[in-house]
């Protein structure tokens, strides 16, 4: 079994910094032009520090996957800085050229979208090389070894040579966990990473992006409907038509015993 | 295995279209090309079954067929004391008028040659009791596939009653004494004769001739003997007579045959539609495997792979693509040159030709690849957030 219960109480105040490592300011993000524009975001400020998983709620269309977007590099805001500390340093995101944002992702983000987006036609496996060759131009052999521990990290060391037709909805998503985190990036950014899940499946997603933040420090924001991730998170972060409303930790602790951690390799 | 080709094989079945298409575009080519090759090849025989190894021809000669006359006692003389030529003798070959027993007159080319067994012309061709019978004036010997367009489908009955059907070329009474087979031409039938009824028909003197034809005592030696008589004095002063090698003189033929004729316009007109049609298939195969991967290359992207991998990762598709279509297409282009010669022409299809052919597809399927990559521009990684 790759999933064991933890043997230290709190895993969360292990890995909690308090120094925020990517903050938004002042972020405004709007579509369209004249009468038909319409404001995503409006002034979100917002700060995640190291280590910490970040859940971001609101209903449809109340901005959440833009601000993820505009947070991740990805989507422009029309106003607003965001700045995320990377080995020492500050970055201001929206100030690098699109080459050295491109650079950034590739060195310190990693993404799970809704949906698994695996190739049908590479293997568990495969899945997590392709980044690390293509991306950061590792040997086969090496891309090999690093993906056949992560998977074996997320369960899935027997599920390696498989394609995604072949695995459970719960494994794909695994996998793509897995590809987001085999470059071992300091950011990790899931839009529904739940949403196709039934709950075991979405709990065990759930608990490997707490251990990923805890364990591993990574800051990780989530974006999701889904209220029973609520428990297993540090913040939550509520948006309402474009404005960010009072954050506060959950009040709920996570339920006994489903909470897991990985089986580091001895 | 790579990405590429393990997702090739995996999507075997959406990739089938631009294979089929690439190998449909190096058949096309292939064949195309063979069959031209092949019809050209016809307006070279006498050069190419003749044993000389050197021709010598008139100043500026176009092709085998368009030689004016020229003396011979003159060249003969020039070529027979060059070492390591062995063998000299005139040949005459040229266009002329067949005027058919029914009325009307057809092109043909007269082939005037030495009928003895040392003639290192084309009357190799002929067998010896055809060669005996073309030495008496008039004679003329034909391929039995152009009796039709002679005139002449009673000849066969003729001979075998020991009599001959007669016409006319150039005004000159002519008697078929023999058939021969595999002598076909395109511009008009080849008409074998001896020197003596090629002068008279033509109405050459005796001292004149078209060619003369020059063997060495090695083949190899045949550039040399080429260009020393280039570069005589006698040429380099006033040059009157063209030279080359049996190789050269050929390959020379053909070219004109297919520029006079149109031919290469016509084979690259064809063969740049075939080309268009897998372009165009091969491209939007692609496009569309590309395009339904939209989600998981927007995922690389947002991972900060770079799009230029993206794009090469197209383009290596093509080239797979290419080297697939191209594998298939070589059995199917010998197959389909076979039946073609089962049904009366034969394309030549030479290693040369298939390489070229096999180049130029690969070429358009990497083109095709540099073509899909459009695709890849409407691919961005924000959308998987919408």
């Amino acid at each position: 079994m790759a999933w064991v219960q933890p043997d230290d109480a709190d895993l969360r105040s292990a890995t909690m910094r308090d120094e925020p490592v990517l903050q938004g300011f002042h972020l405004t993000r709007s579509f369209g032009d004249g009468e038909t524009r319409t404001y995503a975001l409006r002034d979100v400020s917002l700060g995640l520090r190291k280590g910490e998983l970040a859940l971001l709620m609101g209903p449809s269309g109340s901005g959440k996957s833009t601000l993820l977007a505009v947070l991740s590099g990805l989507l422009e805001p029309d106003r607003g800085q965001v700045l995320a500390r990377v080995n020492g340093k500050e970055v201001d995101l929206w100030k690098l050229t699109p080459r050295q944002r491109e650079q950034f992702r590739l060195k310190h983000c990693g993404f799970i979208f809704q949906g698994y987006n695996l190739f049908p036609a590479l293997t568990a496996r495969q899945q997590l090389e392709i980044v690390l060759r293509w991306g950061e131009g590792v040997s086969g052999a090496e891309a090999r070894e690093r993906s056949r521990e992560m998977l074996s990290l997320l369960g899935l060391s027997k599920k390696c040579h498989l394609l995604p037709a072949q695995l459970s909805g719960g494994e794909k998503q695994r996998v793509a966990i897995g590809r987001a985190l085999i470059k071992n990036p300091q950011f990790v950014f899931a839009d529904e990473p739940t949403s196709a899940l039934d709950w075991a499946h979405g709990e065990q997603v759930v608990e490997l992006l707490r251990i990923a933040a805890h364990e591993r420090g990574a800051t990780i924001l989530v974006v999701s409907h889904d209220h029973r991730i609520v428990p297993f998170v540090d913040t939550v972060f509520h948006l309402e038509d474009g404005r960010l409303q009072e954050s506060e930790p959950p009040d709920e602790t996570p339920p006994p015993g489903v909470r897991f951690r990985l089986e580091m390799p001895p | 295995m790579s990405y590429t080709l393990t997702t090739l094989w995996h999507d075997r079945q959406r990739y089938l279209p631009g294979i089929l298409a690439v190998a449909f575009s190096a058949l096309l080519i292939a064949l195309q090309c063979g069959l031209l090759f092949g019809l050209l090849s016809i307006s070279t025989i006498p050069i190419d079954r003749s044993d000389a190894d050197v021709w010598i021809g008139p100043q500026k000669v176009l092709s085998v067929d368009t030689g004016q006359p020229i003396s011979e006692s003159k060249l003969v003389s020039r070529v027979a004391g060059l070492p390591g030529v062995t063998h000299v003798e005139p040949y005459i070959q040229r266009f002329s008028f067949w005027e058919k027993p029914g009325g009307g007159t057809d092109l043909c080319i007269i082939v005037g040659c030495r009928l003895t067994e040392d003639s290192i012309g084309p009357s190799k061709v002929l067998p010896r009791e055809l060669r005996d019978r073309l030495t008496e004036e008039g004679a003329v010997v034909v391929d039995e596939s152009e009796l039709e367009r002679l005139d002449i489908q009673h000849a066969p009955a003729l001979l075998e009653q020991g009599r001959f059907a007669t016409a006319k070329i150039n005004g000159r009474p002519v008697r078929v004494v023999g058939l021969v087979k595999g002598m076909r031409s395109i511009a008009g039938p080849y008409i074998f004769c001896s020197l003596f009824t090629a002068r008279s028909i033509m109405k050459l003197g005796s001292d004149q001739t078209v060619y003369v034809l020059a063997k060495c005592d090695d083949p190899k030696h045949a550039s040399l003997v080429v260009e020393q008589l280039k570069s005589s004095p006698l040429q380099q002063e006033q040059p009157d007579m063209s030279v080359f090698t049996k190789d050269e003189f050929s390959y020379k033929s053909r070219m004109h045959w297919l520029l006079k004729t149109k031919g290469g316009l016509a084979l690259g007109y064809a063969a740049a539609l075939g080309l268009l049609v897998g372009l165009v298939v091969t491209s939007q195969t692609l496009y569309a495997a590309t395009m339904a991967s939209m989600r998981e290359y927007a995922i690389l992207l947002a991972l900060g792979i770079p799009r230029w991998r993206l794009r090469w990762t197209v383009v290596t598709q093509a080239f797979w693509i290419g080297i697939f279509g191209v594998i298939v297409s070589i059995p199917a282009t010998y197959f389909l040159g076979e039946l073609a010669t089962h049904l009366g022409v034969k394309p030549l299809l030479s290693a040369e030709l298939m390489a070229a052919a096999a180049v130029i597809t690969l070429g358009m399927a990497i083109f095709s690849g540099i073509i899909a990559l459009r695709s890849l521009k409407q691919i961005e990684p924000v959308n998987l957030l919408r």
